[in-house]
């Protein structure tokens, strides 16, 4: 009777190891599968799965770079920028350019630039 | 012989499970243990939302864009290795600048590499909302990286790609770039218009409508009073020709710097050409192909009384 208890405790435990056992493999699995990183986008490829660091962004190939005419201008603005005739509604002549899908600083505002402050100071 | 089996069974039993709990635990740890610098030491509370904090090199040659960048802007080089990621930190005088990470080009296509702008953000997990409501793309779901904080990648509307870091360790001053360091950020958009309501929507940037000769779409994105980033039309003839953002070192010579890319290896995709703040702009590309800017910039153009 006693020996039928026993065996009876351990196949018990083993049963409850065992479900452990699933659950922790069963998480696992679930975590490696969201781990994986990139979803897919435009033009890009990311696959991130299985590293350890999820940026792999490459660009596509074969695209042109500049083409810039004269006067295109990509550069940051010095400060004190002149903004005028170029604040809609306030050219002076009656004109009023289209509303924008983004809403435009304020034609007081003044242009900003870059900061000035040299490191540690 | 039952008991025997049966107690054999247990042990063999606790004894997996052991082990796959090794095994788990070593690898969550290899799979979170990149252990990337902190944005900014000794940590600070500050804050710049909408500031570009860092940017990513994604390179099939690590050793040839650390040799190239070293020698083109003296930059030195920690490298970390874990899992099955090789990284390097870049740094100047001993701040860091960004990272290069070692990684094989996806196989079909042909792709080139690219360096990532990071924008600072307070909150991930909202301004992924906010990109998706607006009709960006989540490309990289958040995740978090021990000292640097939590970061996601995302694509524009119009399919510029850039990532998101909300860092745990505050952003960097709001101070002039040294020469050799990132100084400025411009989008390529073929909507510049639509693209720039997105970028407002998105980081609360102010706009601030930029004239310039080509009767195309210049603006400028702002936060904390200071510029950030333009944002601009691409060119007419826009069929070879995709929306990206484009970061640029400042240099004290855009030619000069433009020669020594070409003898180092690289190209020059955008001859030196006098901008509107008057200094030169010109954009080249590393031996691998990752196309970067350079930027001329004056002290003085930045001070309150440069006309």
């Amino acid at each position: 009777m006693n020996t039928l208890m026993k065996t009876l405790m351990k196949t018990l435990v083993n049963r409850r190891s065992m479900r452990a056992l699933f659950v922790i493999v069963s998480a696992a699995l679930a975590g490696c599968v969201v781990g994986g990183g990139y979803d897919g986008g435009p033009g890009a490829d990311y696959g991130g799965a299985g590293v350890d660091y999820g940026v792999d962004y490459y660009e596509p190939f074969g695209y042109d770079y500049g083409g810039w005419g004269p006067g295109y201008g990509v550069g940051p603005p010095r400060r004190g920028y002149d903004r005028g005739g170029y604040d809609r509604g306030g050219r002076g002549d009656g004109h009023v350019a289209p509303h924008p899908a983004y809403r435009p600083a304020a034609p007081s505002r003044s242009m900003p630039s870059l900061p000035s402050r040299p490191r540690g100071r | 012989m039952t008991g025997r089996w049966q107690l054999d069974h247990g042990v063999l039993a606790r004894c997996s499970l052991g082990a796959l709990l090794g095994v788990a635990m070593i690898a969550s740890a290899a799979a979170a243990s990149l252990l990337l610098p902190p944005l900014v030491q000794p940590a600070s509370s500050e804050h710049h939302a909408g500031k570009v904090v860092w940017v990513d090199l994604v390179t099939p040659d690590l050793a040839g864009a650390k040799r190239f960048y070293g020698a083109l802007f003296g930059w030195s080089f920690n490298d970390i290795h874990s899992g099955h990621t090789d990284y390097s930190v870049a740094l100047l005088d001993g701040r860091p600048l960004g990272g290069l990470v070692q990684r094989a080009p996806p196989s079909g296509e042909p792709r080139q590499p690219a360096w990532l702008t990071f924008i600072s953000v307070r909150d991930v997990a909202a301004t992924e909302r906010s990109i998706l409501t607006h009709g960006g793309k989540l490309l990289m779901s958040p995740r978090n990286y021990a000292q640097r904080g939590r970061q996601a990648v995302f694509a524009d509307p119009q399919g510029a790609v850039f990532a998101v870091l909300q860092s745990s360790s505050g952003d960097p001053p709001d101070v002039l770039a040294a020469p050799g360091e990132w100084i400025w950020s411009s989008v390529m958009a073929r909507d510049a218009a639509q693209d720039a309501a997105f970028y407002q929507d998105v980081f609360g940037y102010e706009v601030f409508e930029n004239p310039t000769d080509d009767g195309a779409t210049h603006v400028v994105l702002s936060s904390d009073d200071y510029a950030r980033a333009s944002l601009n039309t691409l060119p007419a003839d826009a069929a070879r020709r995709h929306p990206h953002w484009l970061n640029f070192v400042r240099v004290t010579s855009a030619s000069d710097t433009a020669a020594r890319v070409v003898a180092l290896g690289g190209r020059v995709l955008v001859q030196p050409f006098t901008d509107r703040h008057g200094g030169q702009v010109a954009v080249v590309a590393d031996p691998a192909g990752a196309p970067f800017g350079l930027l001329e910039w004056a002290e003085a153009d930045g001070q309150q009384d440069a006309k």
